[in-house]
């Protein structure tokens, strides 16, 4: 096995082409934990799944667990889930409610913002030992944005704003333009895992290439809708997907897009699909503003089943009206939790068929995700062939258009995918000193090839 | 009017082999009109009107699972699970409209691409007399893992 040193990132991952090594060796994995997820921006859950004091959900950052808690003050802190003493988690549920964090392993207790409170036979320790200094580890660098809650363990680093850079824009339209507040992630989380390396979740999150054919039954389906469909503006609007339109989008920095119009799956409902209703003055406001942007088709389409289709480097995925987040567990082991969003000034008719669009798509019971599982472990069981050990990702390489700092192609080019592996690259040799990588890292590796 | 505790566990037991054997067709046909199959995620007891399900099917969502499965590119079901259930504990209440609420626990083995799982719960049925027989109004599955990762639902529960 190659140790961390030796790992040479600039002869496995081309323009055009990425190695299968990066997708199963155990070395590269523990590498890119330690340089993506110890130390860069990781999405770590919203603001929304922890709306009232004492509220906490647990996470973890990279391979690290992470209590994410509202604590006395209103605030929402990241604290690593481990005791001070003797280092036992000191919170075990998923998620729940608590005045208090107590290790049950010598009873050493944590108020909800990680100080520590209580220490049973106190007058045991020195007079050198010092509660203040030994409060539950927070999360070094802690940032919101618009309700989504990112951390870094890394104590130096650029800001959250610059890593989101472009993407930003996309994580308002997820949100339909509402106020963090605003934004209810209280509906369930759908959970899944599959046996294949976390990065083939987060590239098929964002191909246009693959639904004609990994999602040939649900095409077909959506087909007998069509034929049997008593409305032709849903008829339309299900061909518009047929037909799947829009463009492919690198944002840099890791951050992708799928930029198509309209979706579809609440079509598969039996009920009629609502108009979209508001029920704040300042939920029509943004309803408005929605429209005239991108018009009433499109605008109710956004709010019934999602505003954007978008990756957020490393771990975040924005599609339909649900958070994604990959959850990397070893080189061929991934989870994988769905955060469905509700909006408070939608109609609750409306916020229902969010629901059941979703249902219909995505979760382990589902007519779209779990085929999308099964092809990343056929890929998984591929990667150990070791003759021609290459992807291609060259798909539209050559007809890339570069508009104001965004690389743009047709829908189903690899534009999305090669920006992923761009970025990775960049973060994989960074601080590596070796002359060869030293001349390449030029810029971002984008701007000098393109701009 | 009184049921035939007989005939009820002969239409549970049938409706576990038929989904034990992909048999979907039949399986399709046990449905009423206004039929729910519904699998809540993350505990039992949910509001599907603000929380999500692993399945909510209403009967047109029903007709289009069944018509995936049998499409061929289903992947996640080709290869098809291979499965055996064990049902038990049946408790049969009859209700005010003269339908069944019929309280059963299963145990299931599941077996695809060299991986067995086990899947076990409680599944509460809503049987309507018909014609002799019954019909299937509703079904509410209540998977001991369903606040668990779950890899793969598409076969019947």
């Amino acid at each position: 096995m190659l140790s961390r040193q030796d790992i040479d990132y600039d002869a496995l991952v081309k323009e055009d082409r990425v190695h299968l090594s990066l997708y199963t060796d155990p070395t590269i994995f523990t590498d890119e934990m330690d340089k993506i997820f110890h130390r860069g921006w990781v999405y770590v859950g919203h603001q929304g799944e922890v709306p009232n004091q004492g509220d906490f959900r647990l996470k973890r950052i990279g391979l690290q667990p992470v209590i994410m808690v509202r604590d006395q003050h209103g605030h929402v802190q990241l604290l690593l889930n481990r005791c001070r003493h003797r280092s036992a988690t000191v919170c075990q549920q998923g998620q729940g409610n608590t005045r208090s964090f107590r290790c049950m392993y010598h009873g050493w207790t944590y108020h909800l913002d990680g100080e520590l409170s209580g220490v049973p036979g106190e007058e045991a320790y020195g007079s050198d030992f010092n509660r203040k200094e030994l409060s539950l580890v927070k999360v070094p660098r802690v940032a919101n944005y618009r309700g989504f809650i990112f951390g870094s363990l890394s104590p130096a680093g650029i800001t959250l704003e610059e890593h989101l850079g472009r993407a930003a824009a996309e994580l308002d339209l997820f949100v339909g333009l509402s106020n963090a507040e605003d934004v209810e992630v209280t509906s369930g989380i759908h959970k899944y895992s599959y046996q294949g390396n976390w990065k083939l979740a987060a590239e098929n999150s964002m191909d246009g290439y693959h639904p004609m054919i990994t999602h040939a039954s649900f095409g077909q389906a959506l087909m007998d809708k069509i034929q049997n469909s008593p409305s032709p503006e849903q008829s339309r609007a299900d061909r518009d997907f047929s037909t799947f339109r829009g463009a492919a989008k690198d944002f840099g920095n890791g951050h992708v897009m799928l930029d198509y119009r309209l979706r579809i799956y609440d079509s598969l409902n039996g009920d009629p699909t609502p108009a979209v209703r508001t029920i704040t003055p300042e939920g029509q406001t943004r309803f408005d503003e929605l429209t005239r942007r991108f018009g009433e088709q499109r605008a109710a389409n956004m709010l019934r089943e999602g505003g954007t289709h978008t990756f957020i480097f490393p771990n975040l995925i924005l599609i339909g009206i649900q958070m994604r987040v990959l959850q990397p567990l070893s080189a061929s082991h991934t989870e994988v939790c769905l955060y469905p969003t509700l909006l408070k000034w939608l109609a609750p008719e409306v916020n229902t068929i969010r629901l059941r669009s979703h249902e219909a798509f995505f979760g382990a019971a589902s007519f779209g995700g779990p085929d999308d599982s099964e092809i990343f472990e056929r890929v998984q069981d591929g990667c150990a062939v070791q003759l021609e050990p290459w992807q291609i990702l060259s798909r539209g390489l050559h007809r890339e258009r570069y508009e104001d700092g965004v690389i743009i192609g047709e829908m189903s080019d690899e534009v999305t995918q090669r920006g992923i592996w761009r970025h990775w690259k960049k973060v994989m040799t960074q601080g590596t000193a070796t002359a060869r990588t030293a001349r390449k890292r030029t810029g971002n590796g984008l701007a000098g090839k393109r701009g | 009017m009184a049921f035939d505790r007989q005939q009820v566990e002969w239409f549970i037991y049938n409706e576990a082999q038929l989904m034990d054997e992909h048999r979907y067709d039949e399986w399709l046909a046990l449905w009423s009109d206004d039929a729910l199959y519904w699998v809540p995620s993350g505990r039992d007891e949910i509001d599907p009107k603000r929380e999500i399900s692993l399945v909510y099917d209403d009967r047109v969502r029903l007709q289009v699972r069944i018509a995936r499965l049998k499409s061929g590119f289903a992947h996640a079901q080709e290869p098809k699970s291979r499965m055996r259930r064990v049902v038990s504990n049946i408790v049969i209440e009859e209700t005010e409209n003269g339908e069944l609420l019929v309280q059963s626990n299963f145990l299931l083995a599941e077996l695809r691409r060299g991986k067995q799982d086990i899947f076990a719960g409680r599944t509460i049925h809503r049987l309507r007399p018909y014609n002799g027989s019954f019909k299937l109004v509703s079904k509410k599955v209540l998977l001991v893992n369903n606040d668990e990762h779950i890899d793969n639902l598409t076969f019947l529960i």
